[in-house]
């Protein structure tokens, strides 16, 4: 595994006056999957937004495979909190266009309809977005995301606005096609469970962006919450996550 | 299918309706100036050619007109919504030329762009082509900022971004901006008519007026109803082949 497949170099980021991310160091692997939590406000979104190059920190650097991030890459892909699916894209157009936009326009179809297949959208490829259910729509996203076969998926909050059910169906999943593809994967959540069924690392974030490392063994374990002391490792995670400034600790649940 | 015979259904009642009530004010005037609509039709039925070419002439004038208005209206719209800069420059200009009655430029246009159809087309370019530069503008305003962050994440082209966001996402106000154009070029269009020309619809209705053969003034009116009629079910068209998804919400 690529230790410093992402690093993050002494970053600084404010808001006018407002530091939220206070040079911050960080060094993380490639192909492994890393759950971001912490208080609102601690500049979680901030530092998925920097790696994605869609803001640039005001000191330090940030690199993703040994390249500064200066603006996106292609080789990045983002799930938005909101989705962002364009009302006028069906399924099948929303799923096709990262293709067309990299000149591999030709191979839509076959791609398209293999990937919806694997998401269970073979059925509502002439849908628009306001036809689909939450779950649905989530899907959608993904396929978007994951047709571009980005190396690195960074998720804001990919699950919140769906109902239980429909959340832990959409994490096997995400998990699933990620594993398949070996994409790095960094996401944002509130969601302890969360956390810890998805996230082989867990980044928590205290004041001023400092980040503590968790190990979590229960990433790998195929039914993480058919164990006893699974309940217990989420306790003790929201405790760790109400602990102040816990820079450079390295731990594991 | 049923929902599209109720709502002919529902057009023709509406119709039957207006021609109700123009009866209605025919019988009750008691004047030729409101001839009944029945001798109106009756009218209309003996001069098919002549209202049609008129009706045509009219058309192809306002067709010219919008044709020019989207070629020209579309771009700056976009410009105006996309960098602020201009629209820090251009918005007081617009803001100031938009309400003027540019009617009264009729002259001036006739001046610089002689007695032919140039000068009536370029004025009702210049009475339509702020309504349509403010709703592209609008329309450019009204795109989440998240849709652009979407486009930024697949790292697209300028010429990608237009293609794939820019363009669907003003459409529905475009059309919104259209149809009140195409409102707004047929009625100004009976006043230009009236200069200089023997062909339109204008032309047609303010001809018969002067003539004070008033079955024929309205016989012109109800053409020009159609002629607008017509104008409109095209847009419907275009808007629902190019606008499904909104037919779908709907």
């Amino acid at each position: 595994m690529q230790n410093n497949y992402i690093t993050f170099d002494h970053v600084t980021f404010s808001y006018g006056t407002q530091t939220v991310l206070k040079k911050i160091s960080l060094n993380l692997g490639k192909g492994r999957t890393y759950a971001l939590i912490g208080k609102s406000g601690t500049g979680k979104s901030t530092l998925l937004n920097l790696l994605a190059g869609f803001i640039k920190p005001e000191g330090g650097n940030i690199t993703v495979n040994g390249e500064e991030i200066s603006a996106p890459r292609k080789d990045i892909g983002f799930l938005f909190q909101d989705l962002g699916l364009f009302p006028w894209q069906t399924v099948f157009e929303a799923v096709s266009m990262p293709l067309k936009l990299l000149g591999r326009g030709e191979q839509a179809k076959l791609y398209v309809t293999g990937i919806l297949k694997e998401m269970k959208l073979e059925n509502h490829m002439d849908k628009y977005p306001h036809e689909l259910s939450g779950g649905e729509r989530q899907r959608t996203a993904l396929a978007r995301t994951l047709i571009a076969e980005p190396e690195l998926l960074l998720m804001d909050e990919p699950t919140s606005a769906l109902d239980a059910m429909t959340k832990e169906e959409l994490q096997g999943l995400i998990i699933r096609e990620l594993k398949k593809r070996r994409t790095t994967l960094i996401f944002v959540t509130h969601d302890i469970e969360e956390a810890i069924l998805m996230g082989e690392t867990i980044l928590i974030m205290g004041e001023n962006g400092a980040i503590t490392q968790i190990e979590n063994p229960y990433a790998s374990i195929e039914n993480a919450k058919e164990q006893l002391d699974f309940y217990e490792a989420c306790i003790n995670l929201r405790k760790q996550l109400n602990v102040g400034d816990q820079r450079g600790k390295e731990e594991t649940l | 299918m049923m929902k599209d015979k109720k709502i002919t259904e529902n057009k023709l009642l509406g119709f039957i309706s207006f021609l109700f009530l123009w009866e209605l004010l025919h019988l009750l005037l008691k004047t030729h100036t409101v001839p009944s609509p029945v001798e109106t039709i009756a009218y209309m039925l003996t001069v098919p050619a002549a209202l049609a070419t008129h009706s045509c002439a009219s058309i192809l004038r306002v067709a010219a007109s919008v044709g020019i208005s989207l070629i020209v209206g579309v771009p700056a719209g976009i410009l105006l919504g996309i960098h602020k800069t201009c629209r820090r420059l251009l918005s007081p200009l617009l803001y100031f030329l938009y309400p003027i009655p540019k009617i009264a430029f009729l002259p001036v246009f006739m001046l610089l762009f002689g007695l032919g159809n140039a000068s009536k087309i370029i004025l009702v370019i210049f009475i339509i082509i702020f309504q349509i530069m403010l709703s592209v503008r609008d329309g450019v305003d009204q795109i989440s900022a998240l849709y652009f962050r979407v486009m930024d994440s697949f790292c697209v082209s300028a010429l990608q971004r237009y293609r794939y966001l820019i363009l669907p996402a003003i459409l529905p106000q475009l059309f919104t901006g259209l149809r009140i154009s195409i409102g707004i070029a047929l009625a100004s269009l009976f006043f230009a008519e009236n200069y200089a020309t023997t062909y339109g619809i204008g032309y047609y209705i303010l001809s018969a007026w002067t003539k004070m053969n008033y079955t024929e003034m309205f016989s012109g009116i109800l053409a020009l109803g159609f002629v607008g009629i017509l104008l409109f079910q095209i847009l419907d068209r275009v808007e629902m082949h190019m606008v499904p998804w909104l037919k779908k919400e709907k």
